[in-house]
């Protein structure tokens, strides 16, 4: 195939040609590319930059206490166009995000049994993480900024409100599940990320960005354990509004 | 292993591309440094089934049974490898051969294997170098580039890369590592890269680059240990870019 050979007439072929088996590259048709892409870059910005910004620094200052928690709150809820932010920095995103990712999980056609090998086990993995991972998004969604005490309103009720969640332990097991599924999600997709789009070339290159990722992975997954440890271990706050008013008040 | 003096294969039969796929099973003599391929010339030899029932000799692609050709692809014990140099004596018996599983099947073992050359038309994976007078000599390819290019034109047109590759199935159309990594291999010649752009702004049409899913089977696949992964970042990296140009200079 490395011999030179001069360009032929340009192919007439049509997808008539091909009765059966799968299709020639369609150059210059559809726009896939534009859907893979974004689905891609959605993952990074903003689903994972807001999952950093909600374990990492949000759900971390629960670590200090009920007041801290509740003025970390009470500042994300004081932004300006606070609805705006989540809708389109948060929710249409994921909902696209995952949404897509169903679609090209649809698409593939995993086949672990034939070839059991350490990319095509991360294949699947990422494919699972992300539906688990979902799941607990939706639910966790729900219950949190939809149902019970609305948070933007009262933010001294935001420790007792997740405390009220995570004391019932099927439901704290749930906690743990989704939250290591979206960071090692987030984690692998980061690694996915740079090696579809050109940044990681080599294969040294990709090998140690993955123990970078992989790092990465448990300080997700390590950060938000201590924020519902602290939960779990802390007596439980109350969530009505004049003692959710006291909590915020403390010094 | 008590009789290692025989090798017992099973064999998917299927006379044509409408025809009901069978399995046949054979037990011959073994001989030393044995290959399926060789093992299937035997059969030819002697058409006799393990139940002694005569058949057809098996229909195959193979040519040059030193893996160099890319003909004779197919499933043993359920991998896709090359039947030449898949050695008999390091294979679990009975030896499974099934033909590859996503190309449409002309019989037994052969299948039409066309996809990838109509890919490698699409993206333009040549040399331009036709003129009405001579064009003098190319520009010079510096060792560096040598030996980039040379791993890359190992590659023999085998469609294993293809054939383990979960994304490429009827659903996407996915070009495959082999294409993208042809691509890499000519947009790198200093004569080739005059078509550069129009191989990147053909990888972005559908089934192309964006529907690899990084689940390496192709690396780990390839009888020639071609880069493929390395090529698919780097010919991605340059669709990327090309994108980014598109954008601020179309």
């Amino acid at each position: 195939m490395s011999t030179a050979v001069s360009p032929g007439p340009s192919s007439t072929t049509s997808a008539n040609d091909h009765p059966q088996g799968i299709a020639p590259l369609r150059a210059g048709q559809g726009h896939e590319f534009f859907w893979r892409r974004l689905h891609s870059l959605t993952g990074i910005i903003p689903v994972g930059a807001f999952l950093f910004e909600h374990i990492l620094i949000s759900n971390a200052t629960a670590i200090n206490g009920a007041t801290a928690y509740a003025h970390q709150v009470r500042f994300l809820g004081s932004l300006p166009f606070v609805l705006g932010l989540e809708l389109l920095g948060i929710w249409l995103p994921i909902a696209f995000h995952a949404l897509y990712g169903f679609y090209i999980w649809y698409r593939g056609r995993a086949n672990l049994i034939s070839y059991p090998w350490m990319g095509n086990w991360m294949y699947s993995l990422q494919r699972w993480s992300g539906a688990i991972a979902f799941a607990y998004i939706i639910w966790h969604t729900y219950t949190m900024r939809f149902t019970g005490v609305d948070l933007h309103e009262v933010p001294g009720a935001s420790f007792g409100k997740v405390q009220h969640e995570l004391f019932v332990t099927p439901l704290f097991l749930f906690y743990v599940i989704g939250l290591v599924a979206a960071s090692w999600h987030f984690a692998y997709g980061i690694w996915l990320f740079c090696a579809k789009w050109g940044i990681t070339v080599g294969e040294r290159a990709r090998q140690k960005f993955l123990y970078i990722c992989i790092a990465f992975f448990f300080l997700l997954s390590a950060v938000g354990l201590a924020s519902m440890t602290k939960f779990r271990s802390t007596p439980q706050q109350c969530t009505d509004q004049p003692c959710a008013d006291q909590i915020e008040q403390a010094k | 292993m008590a009789d290692t003096q025989t090798v017992k294969l099973k064999i998917k039969r299927q006379d044509g591309p409408k025809a009901q796929a069978h399995w046949e099973e054979f037990e011959i003599p073994y001989k030393s440094g044995m290959n399926v391929i060789s093992a299937m010339m035997d059969i030819a030899a002697n058409p006799v089934t393990k139940d002694g029932k005569t058949t057809t000799p098996i229909a195959y692609d193979s040519n040059c049974l030193e893996e160099i050709c890319g003909s004779c692809a197919m499933l043993i014990n359920g991998k896709a490898r090359m039947a030449c140099s898949a050695l008999v004596k390091n294979l679990e018996q009975p030896i499974t051969v099934e033909p590859l599983s996503k190309f449409p099947l002309v019989r037994d073992l052969a299948v039409d294997r066309n996809v990838l050359f109509e890919n490698l038309k699409k993206v333009k994976a040549w040399v331009p170098v036709d003129g009405t007078y001579d064009l003098g000599s190319g520009p010079r390819v510096t060792p560096q580039k040598q030996e980039q290019a040379y791993p890359l034109s190992n590659c023999i047109s085998c469609t294993i890369c293809m054939e383990v590759c979960p994304q490429f199935n009827e659903s996407t159309g996915f070009v495959g590592a082999a294409t993208i990594s042809q691509v890499a291999l000519f947009n790198d010649h200093p004569t080739g890269a005059v078509l550069k752009e129009e191989r990147l702004h053909a990888l972005m049409g559908d089934g192309g680059i964006h529907e690899c899913g990084y689940a390496q089977n192709c690396v780990e696949s390839c009888p020639k240990g071609i880069p493929l992964t390395r090529s698919i970042s780097r010919v991605a990296g340059q669709v990327m870019l090309q994108t980014v140009k598109d954008i601020f200079s179309r």
